[in-house]
């Protein structure tokens, strides 16, 4: 391991970035022999410009809520894990990062990575850049692995076998959100649905998770976010909440946050919220402190600059994981070997407690949900007493049966 | 005066005072490490009631006595330091500096030297007990985890939770000269007493390893089911192994039990409820008990090994850790 840095390619002229932020494993001392890599695996980092769920959401132009990141700082941590495996393994592991102006810039960009030797890719992307993404890859020795996109339909309708889908899908998370209130027996739910494609997408998925688990949804209530005195039966938590039915729970689903943010202690019943506020289903908080947890997000919040780790950081950090352990324990550089090792039997420890692993009919990673309040993980599902015969992970999202996926047939 | 309390109290402890610099010695009293109370509880082994609470650096975990036994060295992972415990005063005495939060460590008296796994800076720190300077800091895999020296002092062995690996360190030279690839998440070790054979336990593969210390392979492994417990929550971290050889404890973590297993054949011989979590495990002398920390009970379970039977849980701090005994 000569240079640890080095330029990622510049992928052409699609390409409005191409970071020289290429974390390649760190040199390790290896007195007995000089490590001499024979093998490189190379892991393309794929994010689009501008991709607005990155925007800073802010609750007027000076206050800011959130500030979220591309979860490429995960990746690193992936690959520095990596570096004492250089010596054993013969190999090193280096990650470039690619910027593409636009979703539709994903596919041409992965494909021209190909060309160049890349077989590994974490795609950041939003739901639209899939489509065209999984007609180009077909067929191809690829594996791209979606570290940040919830949606339900890249799993059931998309169903491409060249992905696998690191972050839970949204029926893994309102799943687990559901198994959590109903083994506290809330099972009369308030329904607060914000405007947007994003919002209803989680409602259904909450709907569908609902039913599953035998919670009754007891009024269903769409939003309009602002502050107009005519609208106020749509935009006043108290009013929206004003039903004769009880609740035990509301939920609210809010991508844009403007409207959750306001729920809390505003409904006119004291009860608790859940969704896109307060008790949120995630693929990781910074406050999960079991199952080697407190390790990893120190080495993320040193990598990161002292962010704090997000569920996209946690998928990204796992991917790299899944492409390191893959060379680790089947000790090949063919990458259909890899891939094999991967996607069939290989188990993986992601510090969520229960090992995860690549569901063969849609190749969601199984994987427990942490149910996180802002300071707390007040659960993780699967919670105890929702059996499974083969997998208790399984009785989050499209269990096998159900799928509309069968990439396994 | 009809029995006042405080008299009754303030007498136990003179007693208790008076007493224990005279039973320092081969006292048999139990150390229990608390990482979230950061504390040291001390408790009669008779009695089974706490009869000190030293207080000490921030996360306490893993725990040794030196040979005469008259100190005992505390790793303490949130301040970076070992303490040092002088066991007759129950004073902490001194503070060795380790690397980013140690977690285990194990002791070469002949050599002066201490051999910490420091798990957010991914190193082995090799730290001269005399003049309290980190010798040497060997890198590692990364969460570096059990620590454990041969018995000629040249070869130190680490796991490395996260590259599912065990490392095998030239101690005069301070570098990895092998590894061996394990199950997934390795944590602690455990030497057959011939000298042949490295027993590891792997936590998230859920089984014991095998290595010959020879050829550095793994050449078995031993997986574990208690009765009524799923799979997924066995999670083997501690083992002890009798001075004869022929017996191995594994606890096993979230699982609730602990594993009584025949070294020769390899085989599981049954299983001892415990509590949750259950982690630290250490053998009497006399090997006729075993003390189990339970992490998420807050209490230990001390068993009669004889009869394969939980004896008694004692309460003790937040998130037991370790347990060590005086004798």
């Amino acid at each position: 391991m000569g240079a640890s840095k080095r330029w990622a390619h510049v992928l052409g002229p699609l390409l409005c970035l191409a970071w020289p932020l290429t974390a390649a494993a760190q040199d390790v001392p290896a007195p007995t022999q000089p490590a001499v890599p024979q093998q490189h695996v190379k892991i393309a980092f794929v994010q689009v410009d501008g991709d607005p769920r990155y925007a800073p959401i802010r609750a007027s132009d000076r206050i800011i809520l959130k500030a979220p990141e591309h979860p490429f700082a995960g990746a690193q941590v992936g690959v520095d894990e990596a570096a004492p495996l250089v010596r054993l393994l013969n190999t090193d592991f280096t990650l470039d990062r690619i910027m593409v102006k636009s979703p539709a810039d994903v596919a041409p960009t992965v494909l021209q990575a190909a060309d160049a030797g890349t077989h590994f890719f974490l795609i950041d992307a939003q739901a639209d850049a899939y489509r065209p993404l999984a007609a180009a890859v077909h067929g191809r020795d690829l594996l791209l692995f979606n570290v940040s996109e919830p949606d339900d339909t890249l799993r059931r309708d998309l169903c491409a076998a060249e992905f696998v889908h690191v972050h839970p899908s949204r029926a893994q998370l309102m799943d687990g959100l559901l198994q959590y209130v109903v083994s506290r027996k809330w099972t009369n739910l308030l329904e607060l649905q914000g405007p947007s494609p994003d919002d209803a997408a989680m409602t259904a998925a909450f709907e569908h998770s609902a039913q599953k688990f035998g919670a009754h949804i007891v009024a269903q209530r769409k939003f309009k976010p602002g502050t107009d005195p005519r609208d106020r039966e749509l935009n006043d938590p108290a009013l929206l909440s004003a039903i004769n039915r009880d609740f035990d729970v509301a939920f609210v689903a809010d991508s844009d946050f403007d409207f959750a943010r306001t729920v809390p202690y505003h409904l006119v019943r004291p009860r608790p919220v859940m969704g896109s506020i307060d008790l949120e289903p995630v693929a990781w908080h910074w406050t999960w402190d079991h199952n080697g947890a407190p390790q990893v997000n120190s080495r993320f919040e040193k990598r990161s600059g002292g962010r704090r780790m997000e569920g996209a950081d946690w998928a990204a950090w796992v991917a790299v994981k899944m492409i390191v352990q893959s060379v680790l324990h089947t000790r090949s550089a063919d990458f259909s070997t890899q891939r094999g090792f991967i996607l069939g039997g290989g188990s993986f420890d992601a510090d969520k407690g229960l090992a995860v692993s690549v569901r063969a009919w849609d190749h969601q990673v199984r994987q427990a949900v942490l149910l996180a309040a802002p300071y707390e993980v007040v659960a993780s599902a699967p919670i105890e007493g929702f059996l499974h015969q083969t997998n208790e992970l399984d009785t989050l999202g499209d269990d096998q049966p159900e799928s509309a996926c069968h990439l396994d047939r | 005066m009809n029995g006042c309390p405080m008299l009754r109290l303030a007498a136990t402890i003179l007693l208790a005072l008076a007493f224990a610099p005279a039973e320092a010695k081969d006292s048999g009293l139990i150390y229990v490490s608390n990482e979230k109370s950061n504390n040291i509880l001390v408790i009669d082994p008779k009695t089974y009631k706490v009869v000190n609470d030293i207080a000490t650096s921030r996360r306490p975990r893993d725990m040794h006595f030196n040979a005469d036994h008259s100190k005992l060295y505390i790793a303490c992972g949130d301040d970076d330091v070992i303490d040092v415990l002088d066991v007759a005063t129950s004073k902490i005495v001194d503070k060795l500096v380790t690397g980013s939060s140690p977690e285990t460590f194990a002791m070469d008296e002949t050599r002066r030297r201490i051999y910490v796994s420091d798990e957010e800076s991914s190193t082995l720190a090799i730290i001269n007990m005399d003049q309290n300077i980190i010798e040497k800091e060997v890198p590692t895999g990364a969460e570096p985890e059990g620590v454990m020296v041969s018995e000629d002092g040249k070869t130190v062995y680490v796991t490395s939770e996260v590259g599912d690996l065990v490392h095998s360190i030239d101690a005069d030279r301070g570098y990895v000269t092998q590894d061996v690839v394990v199950g997934t998440r390795p944590r602690r070790f455990a030497a057959t007493p011939d000298g042949k054979e490295l027993w590891v336990s792997t936590e998230m593969a859920g089984e014991v390893y095998i290595i010959d210390r020879q050829k550095f392979v793994v050449t078995g492994k031993i997986d574990f089911l208690p009765p009524g417990m799923r799979q997924t929550d066995v999670t083997p971290v501690g083992l002890v192994m009798t001075k004869d050889g022929k017996t191995a404890y594994v606890t096993l973590g979230h699982a609730a039990h602990v594993a009584v297993v025949d070294v020769p054949t390899r085989t599981v011989q049954g299983y001892i409820l415990v509590g949750k979590r259950s982690w630290g495990v250490t053998l009497s002398r006399d090997e006729k008990t075993l003390y189990v920390a339970n992490g998420l009970g807050d209490d230990i379970t001390v068993i009669d090994t004889a009869s394969r039977r939980a004896v008694v849980s004692i309460p003790v701090g937040r998130v037991p850790w370790g347990i060590v005994v005086d004798e």
